[in-house]
């Protein structure tokens, strides 16, 4: 992995890095669960970028079956609506301007399940959608026109880059309102830099929100052991449940950073567990166990 | 083209260009217009298709959709005759779940109430036994009344006793309805809402797939349905609807299969008088006789009229229908009234010499209602409304599925279903229903409407549950249409069992109604 820029992996969609991640757990890995530090003091390495390339490597292999209603990626359609429902939690959080239409910047886009949809919706402005992996970016704009609607000048474009790599907002009103990391830290080495490269995308009052897997004997069950292994729903290799997250990690992060409100209704959560013939299901207080959405808010005015 | 002069070089280098450039040089009068896009396209411009984009078009969710309707009769003109002595033949008991969609969307209101008529109860009783069942919604809010009525071929009362679906009258059972007058309401409601693109008086030319794309961007409508008119128009769906009836040309492009079956049966249906009128407040009730030729219903419309449904071998139908109107009349009445073996002789030898009139005046009286299960409450047919005797074929289809990408399938477009039932319209509405809840799930949600994510959770909520209707349907149409004596004597049983036991009863329509 060595020779490759982690900057593929971590613009590469948040399926696709699953999937990456698994097949670099793969790999004997002789860590036991442990903290994971957000420190940016941490080895962070001066490729500049949260790209693992072997997660680039994955997902490329997985491009094709990005759209397939039977394939790999089913799990993440499935996902999709309650995505957006949680987003919706986290707007209505707050006092929102009527009417203002919605910036979304979503890092690791995959195939664009997410950011087709963002960008469907009518109270959207624009969707900006990166990817390291050029595989998959060429699947989501291949499928991008399929739909005319997503054609429209501005309303869904697609880069094939890491988030180190996009250019910054030269303005307030060029940043984004609502930036997604949807199944994208799992698969990321040093999250601490990721997010905080992430944070300076969004707009004041703008929002973080991700989903991602906490790390515990559950998770390591149903996602490693049963979708990998045994059921076969996940291809082999997606995870590596050495990087999965544990929320209250996530907010212990967001509290060190001082542009970043991670109390009372600036920190958002919940957890979500796939009933089979039923889909994602949200149950309260999953989140310390297994998949969850979290979302934190960038203050109001930025701090000093 | 042969008089025009190209020069070899000329023609070298327009060689030299890439295809599509060529194409476009030579091939510009030839290459159809383009599509217009249409978030969803209808073909069929009945209830189950009108339904669906009048609630499209009364959510706030899916109002800004682009939606046509296509149809090749005229969708102007109300279609509700205003002779009020007169009802179509063709006619509908809405449950009242039907009729919560169709307040919901706002089609009730256009409906024209004078041509409507609840029934509160129902009388079922068996040809041969004798054994009986009553429905009473007031005896037992909500429950076992459906279950069973499910079960029972032309009992059109399905998911008649749902609480908190029944805020107008809590009695009615079922509301008897021309389709016609449903199918103007919903066409007045979307005049009113506006909004819909009415291609009336138009044939569905041909429906293919968009083309290949040329180039490696732009617009992609490979997977796209399009449909061409016959002005040459063309229309790109991102959703198809098929609603579109039995042999759905939607369904065809689909390459959806439908097995199915028919049953080598005609239903009759007519238009009766009674011999006396009701009040709009009198309690109204239904009747059904199960014959071993065949279920016979006898359903209340407004004042002194009913609507009769009969289904019957195709033989039987053929004559039955070529008799006088008069001995028609005094056939259904014995058809509900006389022992099995009176009226096996009436229906053997009419349309001979005989006269009918004359032999039920005479076997009536000789007849004990204790055996034949006759309720007393049985009204007398008086004579049957002029013109309106018509009869069709019984048969039950299925669609494989009711879905593809960019295809929905609706109403008799998906199922065909044992007409006596008389659930066609009821499911066709509930498909509608159900079809318009995902969209407004997909819509709120950025999904593409077309794709299959969309349009799975419609085949889900539906296919299962027509598959079980169709079934029960099915397989009790052939129970009653037996008269060997052990089959007699279980489903007697049956029929009396759940009647005397009132618990059971009300359990079991509690267990229906709750769901």
């Amino acid at each position: 992995m060595s020779h490759f820029t982690r900057r593929g992996l971590l613009s590469l969609p948040s399926g696709l890095r699953s999937l990456i991640l698994g097949r670099i757990h793969a790999a004997p890995t002789t860590s036991l669960p442990q903290p994971r530090y957000f420190s940016t003091s941490s080895a962070f390495h001066s490729d500049h970028s949260s790209v693992n390339q072997d997660e680039v490597s994955h997902f490329n292999a997985l491009a094709s079956s990005w759209w397939d209603p039977q394939g790999s990626s089913r799990l993440l359609h499935l996902m999709n609506p309650p995505r957006h429902d949680f987003i919706r939690q986290c707007l209505n959080s707050h006092i929102r301007e009527p009417g203002k239409k919605l910036r979304y910047l979503d890092v690791g886009s995959g195939g664009g399940i997410f950011a087709e949809s963002a960008a469907r919706l009518p109270n959207t402005h624009s969707v900006t959608a990166i990817d390291p992996s050029p595989e998959v970016v060429s699947v989501a704009k291949r499928h991008q026109r399929q739909d005319p609607l997503l054609l429209e000048q501005g309303r869904l474009s697609y880069r094939n880059c890491s988030i180190e790599e996009l250019p910054l907002p030269t303005s307030a009103e060029t940043a984004v309102d609502v930036l997604t990391v949807f199944e994208v830290i799992e698969h990321i080495r040093q999250p601490a830099p990721f997010l905080q490269a992430c944070l300076k995308h969004i707009k004041p009052g703008g929002w973080l929100i991700g989903s991602t897997i906490a790390r515990t004997n559950t998770s390591w069950f149903t996602t490693k052991l049963m979708a990998e292994d045994v059921l076969g729903v996940v291809p082999r290799g997606t995870h590596d449940w050495n990087q999965y997250i544990q929320p209250h990690e996530l907010r212990a992060w967001a509290r060190t950073q001082p542009d970043v409100d991670a109390e009372f209704q600036g920190w958002q959560i919940m957890g979500v567990v796939y009933v089979p013939g039923m889909g994602w299901k949200e149950i309260p207080s999953s989140e310390d166990w297994g998949n969850y959405f979290f979302g934190v808010r960038k203050k109001q005015v930025e701090a000093n | 083209m042969a008089s025009i002069q190209y020069s070899p070089r000329l023609v070298r280098q327009l060689l030299q260009l890439p295809p599509s450039i060529r194409r476009s040089c030579f091939s510009t009068a030839a290459t159809p217009s383009k599509p217009d896009i249409y978030d969803l396209v209808c073909v069929g411009g009945g209830p189950a298709g009108l339904s669906l984009l009048s609630s499209l078009r009364s959510h706030a969710s899916t109002r800004d959709l682009k939606v046509a309707i296509i149809d090749s009769q005229d969708l102007t003109t109300s279609r509700v005759a205003n002779d009020p002595s007169a009802y179509s033949n063709r006619c509908s008991s809405l449950t009242p779940a039907s009729l919560d969609f169709l307040r919901n969307n706002g089609a009730w209101r256009h409906v024209d109430a004078r041509r409507v008529q609840g029934y509160h109860g129902m009388e079922v009783w068996d040809g041969v036994s004798g054994a009986k069942i009553s429905f009473d919604p007031l005896e037992a809010k909500g429950g076992l009344l459906e279950t069973i009525a499910e079960l029972v071929p032309g009992s059109r009362f399905q998911e008649s006793v749902r609480k908190g679906d029944v805020a107008e009258d809590p009695a009615v059972m079922a509301t008897m309805c021309e389709n016609q007058n449903v199918t103007s309401g919903l066409l007045q409601r979307i005049k009113e809402v506006g909004g819909v693109e009415m291609l009336d008086k138009t044939k569905v030319e041909s429906i293919e797939f968009g083309p290949e794309p040329e180039g490696e961007t732009g617009l992609d409508l490979s997977q796209w349905p399009i449909i061409t008119l016959p002005s040459s128009r063309r229309l790109a769906a991102r959703l198809l609807v098929g609603a579109d009836g039995a042999n759905s040309p939607v369904r065809n492009f689909a390459d959806i299969k439908s097995d199915g079956w028919d049953y080598n049966q005609h239903g009759i249906v007519a238009t009766l008088h009674l011999d006396h009128s009701f009040a709009e407040n009198n309690l109204r009730t239904a009747y059904q006789r199960f014959l071993p030729t065949g279920p016979i219903a006898l359903l209340p419309l407004p004042g002194n009229k009913a609507s009769l449904v009969w289904s019957m071998s195709t033989p039987l139908a053929t004559k039955l229908k070529s008799l006088p109107p008069s001995d028609f009349a005094t056939m259904v009445n014995a058809a509900f009234k006389l022992q099995q073996v009176d009226l096996s002789y009436l229906l053997t030898h009419a349309g001979s010499n005989l006269d009918i009139a004359d032999e039920l005046s005479w076997r009536l009286p000789n007849t004990s209602t204790a055996a034949t299960g006759l309720p007393p409450s049985f009204p007398n047919i008086a004579a049957v409304q002029e013109g309106s005797i018509a009869s069709f074929p019984l048969r039950m289809r299925h669609a494989a599925t009711y879905t593809r990408d960019r295809v929905a399938l609706i109403g008799d477009a998906a199922h065909t279903i044992h007409p006596l039932a008389g659930q066609g319209l009821n499911l066709g509405l509930a498909d509608a229903n159900s079809l318009a809840k995902q969209i407004v799930y997909g819509v709120e949600h950025g999904m593409d409407i077309g794709s299959t994510w969309c349009l799975d959770g419609y085949n889900a909520d539906r296919w299962a549950a027509n598959n079980a209707v169709m079934g029960v349907c099915d397989k009790l149409n052939k129970l009653y249409r037996t008269d060997s004596a052990p089959v007699v004597f279980a489903r007697s049983l049956g029929l009396n069992l759940v009647n005397s036991l009132s618990p059971l009863k009300g359990a079991l329509m509690g267990a229906a109604g709750g769901k």
